[in-house]
């Protein structure tokens, strides 16, 4: 009750001060209703001000457009920073979404509206790879692949596709190969087909990361 | 300029993406640094808006000889090293008395700058008054007083407004623990008159006490925290149209949706008009009466009654073909 009382002085001095431009509630708050009228010591939660604040929430900010009267001293400073905060508080309290959880009580923020410059310009869309263009141009959709495994029908079991025993080096690996003769004769050497599918298998991968850096390559040039 | 170098490890990499542009922003940090000739006034002053500022700050120790609106080079190049786009340089000099400038950068690249001469008549320090301070890292509550921070054009006070928001903001979040709201930044100035044309800007930190009001809302009380600054405004730099342009820029995508036929009214309900489709006639259940219920030996007759109301248009067309034949009969 004390508090209050104090208070209301308090709220009458920044009345004073303001010369009028700020109305705490007191008369309204007295017509309240019969019920009220024995709690003298209720606090003014409204903020009446001749023109409106503009609220910007979701930076949590307040525009008060009203003059600061001249020659302002320290308390009529917090009576209209008070009024900001009462008027903000007010504002959130009823027009944010509430969510209580077990971590406390959050309000839910608007997109702040105050225009502010970035930091740094917004992320440039990645350059497309010299395929990416192509199956774009042609209509060659992604394959969905499903998994590194691959039926075997020889032995009856999955077998990875690639990597340690993996389909690719089948042919590498086979304990019997045909010769073949038509190549032994053009070239005059003995013809090793496991040695040749190995080189094979290596030079795609080697073609793939040729590729992988020129694309690398191209993407940087304009930037730098 | 730093060179494009290619990351050597994996940490280098992360640390190199984390400072790439980004479609969301990471909060701006904030650079200290002090010039030539320093006051204690602005030691005093960097340190308490330092404090205020954590976790998104950064300091100079070390003088260096800048004066930004001559040649601005080397604070875009702290800006690009210490990847902070908020700098404050603090410089006394007998004709700037207790200057600190506050620049902001674009791309690291110089956007706009002010200079604010401090009041070491009104200045108070964080520790000056013997109260709690609010804990870290805190989204403050702001707010601005006076009409010259409405001005329409582009002002002085218009460029402080958006500067003093941009170092106070905090982390941009799109949710607020009530708890956390515990203190406000209030800027005021006086009007502009002949004899001041351009008053003082008045910065206040106030902490928040909520008491019961007996009503839905609290009552909301404020006790000065410190600091207490008092500034004039000096030289400003604004931004450059073009650049300001591509700054404020929003990514594509971040704008919300809006949904069709879905809205708030004035109570903040959602109102949304709903299409239910077409409804099927045939499964609708209409009154059940005793006299309408087939019994089971009815139900083929009643079936085979229904496929022929059905076919009403087939029964004439079977008509006009008894007659045709009849009539080639006749013939």
């Amino acid at each position: 009750m004390n508090g209050g009382v104090a208070l209301d002085t308090h709220s009458h001095l920044a009345d004073r001060i303001n010369g009028g431009a700020m109305d705490v509630d007191a008369p309204s708050n007295a017509a309240l209703s019969v019920a009220d009228s024995t709690a003298t010591g209720r606090l003014p939660v409204a903020v009446n001000k001749p023109t409106p604040f503009t609220f910007d929430l979701g930076n949590l900010l307040a525009h008060d457009p009203n003059p600061i009267p001249a020659e302002a001293d320290e308390e009529a400073l917090a009576a209209t920073a008070r009024d900001a905060a009462q008027a903000l508080i007010n504002q959130l309290l009823s027009t944010c979404e509430i969510k209580s959880t077990s971590e406390g009580v959050h309000l839910v923020l608007p997109a702040p509206q105050m225009a502010l410059p970035r930091e740094k310009p917004i992320p440039k869309a990645k350059e497309q790879t010299k395929w990416e263009r192509f199956a774009a141009k042609k209509g060659i959709k992604d394959k969905k692949r499903d998994g590194n495994k691959v039926y075997d029908e020889a032995t009856g079991d999955w077998v990875p596709k690639w990597g340690y025993k993996g389909k690719n080096k089948e042919a590498e690996s086979s304990w019997l190969v045909e010769v073949d003769e038509k190549k032994e004769a053009k070239t005059g050497e003995a013809h090793d087909a496991r040695a040749e599918s190995r080189h094979e298998r290596k030079e795609r991968t080697r073609r793939n990361e040729r590729k992988q850096r020129a694309n690398e390559a191209k993407s940087r040039k304009p930037g730098v | 300029m730093l060179k494009a170098v290619k990351p050597k490890n994996a940490r280098a990499a992360r640390a190199m993406k984390a400072r790439e542009p980004q479609q969301n922003e990471n909060p701006k940090t904030t650079l200290f640094v002090t010039g030539q000739k320093t006051s204690q006034i602005l030691k005093l002053a960097v340190a308490d808006l330092a404090t205020l500022k954590r976790p998104f700050v950064e300091r100079f120790t070390k003088k260096n000889d800048i004066h930004p609106f001559d040649d601005a080079s080397s604070l875009e190049f702290f800006s690009l090293k210490n990847d902070t786009s908020l700098l404050a340089l603090s410089l006394h000099s007998k004709k700037r008395p207790h200057c600190l400038t506050l620049v902001r950068t674009f791309d690291h690249k110089l956007l706009d700058m002010l200079e604010l001469y401090i009041n070491p008549e009104t200045f108070r320090t964080l520790q000056q008054f013997k109260n709690k301070k609010p804990s870290i890292g805190l989204k403050p509550l702001i707010s601005f007083h006076g009409t010259v921070f409405e001005d329409p054009n582009e002002t002085k006070y218009t460029l402080a407004k958006s500067l003093l928001v941009d170092l106070f903001r905090g982390q941009d979040t799109d949710e607020v623990d009530v708890e956390g709201l515990q203190y406000l930044i209030s800027v005021s100035a006086e009007e502009p008159t002949d004899s001041r044309p351009n008053p003082e800007i008045k910065l206040r930190f106030y902490l928040l006490r909520t008491k019961r009001s007996g009503q839905k809302l609290p009552r909301v009380e404020v006790e000065e925290m410190g600091p207490r600054i008092d500034f004039t405004l000096g030289r400003e730099q604004f931004p450059d149209a073009d650049m300001l342009k591509e700054a404020m820029r929003k990514p594509k995508g971040t704008e919300e949706r809006t949904k069709k036929n879905v809205s708030t009214d004035a109570m903040g309900d959602k109102v949304a008009k709903i299409h239910p489709g077409k409804q099927d006639f045939n499964t609708l259940q209409t009154r059940k009466m005793k006299g309408l219920k087939r019994s089971r030996d009815e139900d083929i007759e009643g079936d085979a009654q229904m496929a022929d109301a059905d076919s009403g248009d087939e029964v004439d067309s079977d008509a006009l073909k008894q007659a045709l034949l009849k009539k080639a009969k006749n013939q």
